[in-house]
């Protein structure tokens, strides 16, 4: 029991979970100013901005619904905490694997983006209710892909458990490389699912104002942003756990080798959001529907395949 | 009473990120260049923690341009009170000022402390982007002198 509240509360959960979220904001934010050819925030960066918005006035608008507005962030970062909770960090195996917490945690990363559109849909903003209806939108065409092309390696591996399908590909390392297309879905869908550019429409500054987030101020905006930056780590550890299982056995060692992954992962969407401008919702939703899915639908059909020669 | 841990943290973070906005109260678009000019990566605000915000709601620091007409009176008050405090101003320019030129005109209502309390004022025709960055860096250290001088009274 206090073992579980440890976890829960501590490592890996919040704590752990909230300054590794801090550091890599930190990361994004400096590697994204590296490749524009400028110095870049400070290291204590997202650690200040978080405690300044800590301590700011907390505001909801009168048009807003006062039970569920000041309610969703908490929604959304307990939803990205529980996720991490079981995926697989120094081991093979998460801390409580069981059949079927893929599709669990995959799941808990949608409330995060449901919380996002309830938001946006409750503030009372006109604008944060375009941002809404865009964060909807986008749901609908990145989570397709995003669901086959995480599903299609667990086919394979013929487990829905995250930690079978790590110690299948751990025991079968060339068999990474039959799943690099679905890697390439998973990373350009999972864009969309932390609303980054070039699919970061619901967000939009330019057009939108802050898109979802408009009305949210102070301690409550403090709360969205650090869900949305402990979703980039457990996106980047969920993707480093289905497509690099390297381990080497010893506990210390597979910590330093995930923490080396997810800052690999973070390199390669930092990249995304440096070398990208944001599209046109319509774009988005056509590029997802006409390439994404039937990548992923190949990638589906070579595992089957590959399932029948190989069993 | 001394100021207790927590308290010296949040003063620390409020010195630490500067989040503006940038509003144009009525100004001839001169400031406004400079304002988006000072935002661009040769001069890396970032440097600072500071980071435009596209809504009120976000920011801390107001940013003005322009001599306040009468079309933009009412918006700009609104906009103020839309920010959550602790929010501060700086108007950049001198019709931000004073009303510059445009001053005793039949539309203009007069510089941006007409209308909301100014914490720096920044002259120049139009201010140079290096400027913008002092003022916000001024700000940021009266701000700092002003906590500490806080917490030594209290005590």
């Amino acid at each position: 029991m206090l073992m579980a509240l440890f976890h829960i509360l501590i490592f890996p959960g919040l704590l752990f979970l909230g300054v590794y979220g801090l550091i890599m904001a930190y990361l994004d934010r400096k590697i994204y100013a590296r490749l524009q050819n400028r110095q870049g925030p400070p290291w204590f960066q997202p650690l200040a901005d978080f405690l300044k918005l800590l301590g700011k006035e907390t505001i909801v608008p009168e048009l807003a619904n006062k039970k569920a507005f000041p309610f969703l962030p908490v929604l959304a970062l307990a939803a990205v905490t529980t996720a991490y909770l079981y995926i697989p960090l120094w081991s093979m195996s998460s801390l409580y694997p069981f059949e079927g917490d893929l599709i669990v945690i995959l799941y808990l990363l949608t409330l995060p983006t449901l919380c996002f559109f309830l938001g946006g849909w409750y503030s009372g903003s006109v604008y944060a209710v375009l941002g809404s209806v865009r964060v909807i939108t986008q749901l609908f065409s990145y989570e397709v892909p995003l669901f086959m092309a995480l599903l299609t390696p667990a086919l394979l591996a013929n487990t829905w458990s995250l930690s079978g399908i790590t110690q299948y590909y751990a025991a079968h390392p060339l068999y990474i490389l039959i799943n690099i297309p679905a890697f390439i879905v998973a990373v350009i869908a999972c864009q969309g699912k932390l609303e980054r550019v070039p699919f970061d429409l619901p967000e939009a500054e330019t057009e939108l104002a802050g898109g979802t987030f408009v009305e949210y101020g102070g301690r409550l905006y403090a709360i969205f942003k650090m869900a949305i930056d402990c979703e980039l780590v457990v996106v980047a550890s969920l993707i480093a756990a289905v497509f690099l299982p390297f381990y080497t056995g010893n506990p210390w060692a597979d910590f330093g080798l995930y923490i080396v992954k997810t800052i690999v992962i973070l390199f390669i969407f930092a990249l995304f959001r440096t070398i990208m401008a944001r599209i046109r919702i319509e774009q988005m939703v056509a590029f997802c529907w006409k390439y994404l899915v039937p990548l992923a639908l190949i990638q589906l059909i070579v595992n089957l395949l590959l399932k029948g020669v190989l069993a | 009473m001394a100021k207790n841990l927590i308290e010296k943290a949040i003063d620390w973070g409020r010195r630490k990120s500067p989040w503006i906005i940038h509003f144009n109260a009525g100004a001839c678009n001169g400031c406004d260049i400079e304002v988006v000019d000072a935002l661009t990566p040769r001069y890396d605000v970032e440097r600072f923690g500071i980071l435009q915000q596209g809504t009120p709601r976000h920011a801390d620091v107001l940013v003005c341009t322009g001599a306040v007409t009468l079309q933009t009176k009412d918006r700009l008050k609104q906009i103020y009170e839309q920010m959550p405090e602790p929010k501060f101003v700086i108007a950049v320019g001198t019709c931000a000022c004073t009303g510059g030129v445009f001053d005793g005109c039949y539309c203009v209502n007069g510089g941006i402390d007409s209308v909301i309390p100014v914490d720096v004022y920044l002259p120049g025709c139009a201010a140079r982007p290096e400027a913008i960055i002092d003022a916000v860096n001024k700000l940021l250290a009266s701000l700092e002198e002003q906590q500490k001088s806080e917490e030594n009274t209290d005590e």
